[in-house]
């Protein structure tokens, strides 16, 4: 369980986080929606401790995620993490991405991070491109790859940052297919996303951040199809 | 009496081959050394720590305004002060060690700045520390920004070496040994070309080796 308390963060004078309060059970799927600037990256950012907070608190299956006594490294293999850019490594192969934290945060042989790989890759459609480097890649593919990276750690929680966002319009639904995949098997996720009918199908509940504090929180349905405050039915006017 | 050859023995290709030994050794020592220091007074400013980035970047302005001949001196007669009257040839090469560290920081930071800032938080969110994502994914990026560039500064200091002709250190390097030759044979022009050839072939060898070293598939598979 993701349990997330009044937390405010800012930078320098901005504050982009006013008090966020959210807690996401095991298996659920929450969708983050809301305007550029409104804070949904950075709290993502804030969940896994990539970046700090003012105050507040943030705990991750009880552990205090920004207390200082807290492993952050420890802490990050069990909340995998998924950007807007693909952040491929470019010097490695697609085998060598998805192998490399396994190896190197696990310690797990060389023969046992190979399958992994192999396992992942093939589980996000990636079965045939073991050995490509990221440029041999498309961008959907990237992506995959970013994702089968992320799941070979093997996590109790995916962070999805825009991750269709930075997409050719013809590559998103290879991406949004994978994700599908992943809610079926029981997944849990918080995902920030535009996509709303894929946030409609796929999640549990939809937040929707207005300046900084969730405006408005509720199941997918009833809040995409009918929303109760004037920002976020002004919101998905615009965007739908 | 005895005679004195004034033309070009086979002793005299022996001393030139010595000195381009020497010339080899210096630059081998110092480049080393340099470049071990460069890289963490380049990473200590990387941090953008205000109490570790302005001093070190103080050192890289001054060691790279003072002429390196005026460094030599200094360093040879703080040595002799300080009262460790070590041979001019060590302190030579400290001298050229300290240098060259302050040009090859700002290659360093250059390259690590080269990588972008979303692929080492990548790197972190699937756990890796600190020096694990700067190991395995900021090196090997950075690299191909930085070996370039770095080639060019130890072929300059393969041709800096020869500054050290003046604190008389002994053994002589190559410039030093050409000149020792010239004032006996006084064909300057003859024994400059053949100088000139020595140094070409040095710098010649360190050139391939780094071309060897970036054909590498990791270097390689970032060009694509």
């Amino acid at each position: 369980m993701i349990k997330i308390e009044e937390v405010r963060k800012s930078f320098g004078n901005l504050e982009v986080l006013k008090g966020i309060d959210l807690t996401v059970d095991k298996g659920e799927v929450v969708c983050l929606i809301g305007g550029s600037g409104s804070g949904k990256s950075t709290l993502l950012m804030c969940i896994n401790a990539l970046e700090s907070i003012q105050s507040g608190r943030i705990e991750v299956d009880g552990i205090d995620v920004h207390a200082p006594s807290t492993d952050k490294n420890k802490l990050r293999r069990k909340l995998g993490i998924v950007f807007q850019q693909f952040n491929a490594f470019p010097h490695l192969t697609a085998r060598e991405n998805v192998a490399l934290a396994p190896r190197h945060v696990l310690g797990l042989p060389k023969s046992e991070t190979n399958q992994l790989a192999e396992h992942y890759l093939a589980h996000v459609g990636l079965g045939d491109k073991l050995d490509a480097y990221p440029t041999q890649l498309s961008g959907g593919q990237q992506q995959r790859l970013a994702i089968a990276r992320a799941l070979a750690m093997k996590p109790d929680y995916m962070l999805l940052d825009e991750v269709t966002s930075a997409l050719d319009p013809e590559l998103v639904g290879e991406v949004l297919d994978t994700l599908r995949l992943l809610a079926r098997e029981g997944m849990t996720m918080i995902a920030v996303t535009h996509e709303i009918p894929f946030a409609r199908e796929v999640a549990d509940r939809v937040a929707f951040f207005h300046d900084g504090v969730i405006h408005e929180i509720g199941p997918a349905r009833d809040l995409i199809s009918s929303p109760q405050r004037t920002r976020t039915r002004d919101f998905l006017g615009k965007i739908l | 009496m005895n005679n004195i050859s004034t033309t070009f023995t086979a002793n005299d290709l022996l001393l030139m081959l010595q000195g381009a030994g020497v010339t080899f050794l210096l630059t081998i020592v110092s480049g080393i050394g340099g470049t071990v220091l460069g890289f963490l007074i380049g990473w200590g400013r990387s941090l953008r720590a205000p109490w570790l980035y302005y001093p070190l970047g103080a050192y890289i302005e001054i060691m790279r305004a003072v002429p390196l001949i005026i460094q030599f001196v200094l360093m040879n007669s703080f040595m002799a002060i300080l009262g460790y009257a070590i041979n001019p040839f060590l302190s030579g090469i400290i001298s050229l060690t300290l240098y060259i560290a302050a040009y090859v920081a700002e290659v360093v930071r250059a390259g690590i700045d080269a990588v972008p800032h979303p692929m080492v938080r990548a790197a972190r969110g699937l756990g890796l520390g600190y020096i694990q994502a700067f190991r395995l994914v900021v090196v090997p990026l950075g690299l191909k920004t930085v070996l370039p560039a770095w080639t060019g500064l130890m072929l300059g200091l393969m041709k800096d070496t020869s500054l050290i002709a003046v604190l008389g250190a002994s053994p002589p390097e190559l410039l030093r040994s050409s000149q020792i030759i010239i004032t006996r044979i006084q064909e300057p022009l003859a024994v400059l070309t053949g100088a000139g050839a020595f140094y070409f072939i040095m710098c010649w060898l360190i050139t391939l080796a780094v071309r060897r070293y970036e054909q590498r598939p990791l270097l390689q598979s970032l060009g694509r």
